[in-house]
């Protein structure tokens, strides 16, 4: 039964994987960093799994779990925070090497965000990934109100940090 | 459509930019152990208790019970207070054990901080518990022996102490009592700097999401 369990969990992970993965690159510099904050969601998504109902869709509930690890559980090691200027810079260029132009804006775009708060990533992460306002609003636990004046707010922010 | 949503557009026709984990590997990833700071947190409360109950534990075993000790240790001050520090640590634990319970990676984020802060709130109070009555017991004990003591008596009889008696008490328990205040303050110090690097930064994105409730 809990081999059965893990199976269609590890299928369902790996189906929905990318989420994961995108929430790492906004949270971490490096790759190291990378991996380890991805075992850690995964670890929390499957403690947490037993208690998943199929209520509502996997990955909807996986952002949760997966935002609320990188915002609130994982702890980054201080080692990675020293080598991080290094590493990010390296994590870039292999990211530029596709030489493609929307890569690069996407680049850019991760840039930009990466420079905002924990929160405020959040926020704009759920935005870009099409989630509305009472989906942000109930994952982060404040009103939807609150959501899009902040959300408003770091729109403007981002918006500053890529046309200074 | 602002900069914003053009942005959005790009995120959402990113595909193969991500490096894919087969299920094997993903498999192996559940077999790893956590490093959430929910476990710091257990890991340090589990240390706290056992430290605390050390020092009570050493603090009555130490040394061989001499005839004073013994005598002390039957008071029914030590009895009573023993009971009540029993009890406080078994109420301590349901209250951390609940809170901690509490605490799951699927609430929203704002519950899920708050819960954890509330188990930290445990452990400052377990601390300040503690602390507290680490230096009520202490200063009795220090009262109890300077009045008690086999040895003290002697020195007051040998006559070596005459007309300085009064002076000899202060500075015997002012003495005591920084080497208690020191004592204790060091502990403070080092679970405050622990949870303060533990904490930190879910504090502050904690803050962040209580103002923008204002």
């Amino acid at each position: 039964m809990s081999q059965q369990l893990e199976a269609e969990f590890v299928k369902q992970l790996e189906e929905n994987q990318n989420i994961v993965h995108k929430i790492c690159r906004l949270y971490t510099n490096d790759k190291d960093a990378h991996n380890d904050l991805f075992q850690e969601v995964t670890i929390q998504l499957w403690k947490a799994y037993p208690k998943f109902r199929g209520d509502a869709k996997f990955s909807t509930w996986m952002y949760r779990v997966a935002l609320n690890t990188a915002i609130t559980l994982y702890r980054k090691s201080t080692r990675r925070v020293k080598t991080t200027a290094y590493e990010s810079v390296q994590f870039k260029v292999t990211d530029m090497q596709e030489d493609d132009e929307s890569a690069e804006q996407l680049t850019l775009l991760y840039g930009a965000v990466k420079q905002l708060n924990d929160i405020e990533k959040a926020l704009v992460f759920l935005y870009l990934e099409d989630k509305n306002y009472k989906e942000i609003s109930a994952t982060l636990g404040i009103s939807e109100v609150n959501a899009r004046v902040k959300m408003n707010r770091v729109k403007t922010k981002l918006t500053n940090i890529i046309n200074p | 459509m602002d900069q914003l949503d053009i942005l959005k557009e790009k995120w959402n026709s990113q595909d193969t930019e991500y490096p894919h984990y087969t299920t094997d590997t993903i498999k192996g990833l559940l077999a790893k152990k956590s490093t959430s700071i929910v476990k710091w947190l257990l890991i340090i409360a589990i240390i706290e208790f056992a430290v605390m109950t050390g020092i009570n534990f050493i603090y009555s075993m130490v040394g061989s019970p001499d005839e004073f000790t013994q005598h002390m240790m039957d008071s029914n001050f030590v009895k009573i207070s023993w009971v009540i520090h029993v009890i406080a640590i078994i109420y301590f634990i349901f209250l951390f054990y609940k809170n901690y319970k509490n605490i799951s990676a699927t609430q929203p984020t704002r519950s899920l901080m708050k819960n954890i802060i509330k188990t930290r709130k445990t452990m400052k109070w377990y601390i300040w518990y503690n602390i507290i009555g680490g230096f009520i017991s202490g200063i009795m004990t220090t009262i109890y022996m300077l009045n008690n003591h086999p040895l003290i008596n002697e020195l007051m009889a040998s006559g070596k102490m005459d007309g300085h008696e009064t002076m000899f008490y202060v500075i015997a328990f002012l003495a005591l009592t920084v080497m208690y205040i020191i004592f204790l303050g060091f502990i403070y110090l080092v679970y405050m700097l622990i949870y303060g690097i533990l904490l930190k930064r879910l504090k502050g994105n904690y803050e962040e999401l209580k103002r923008m409730e204002v």
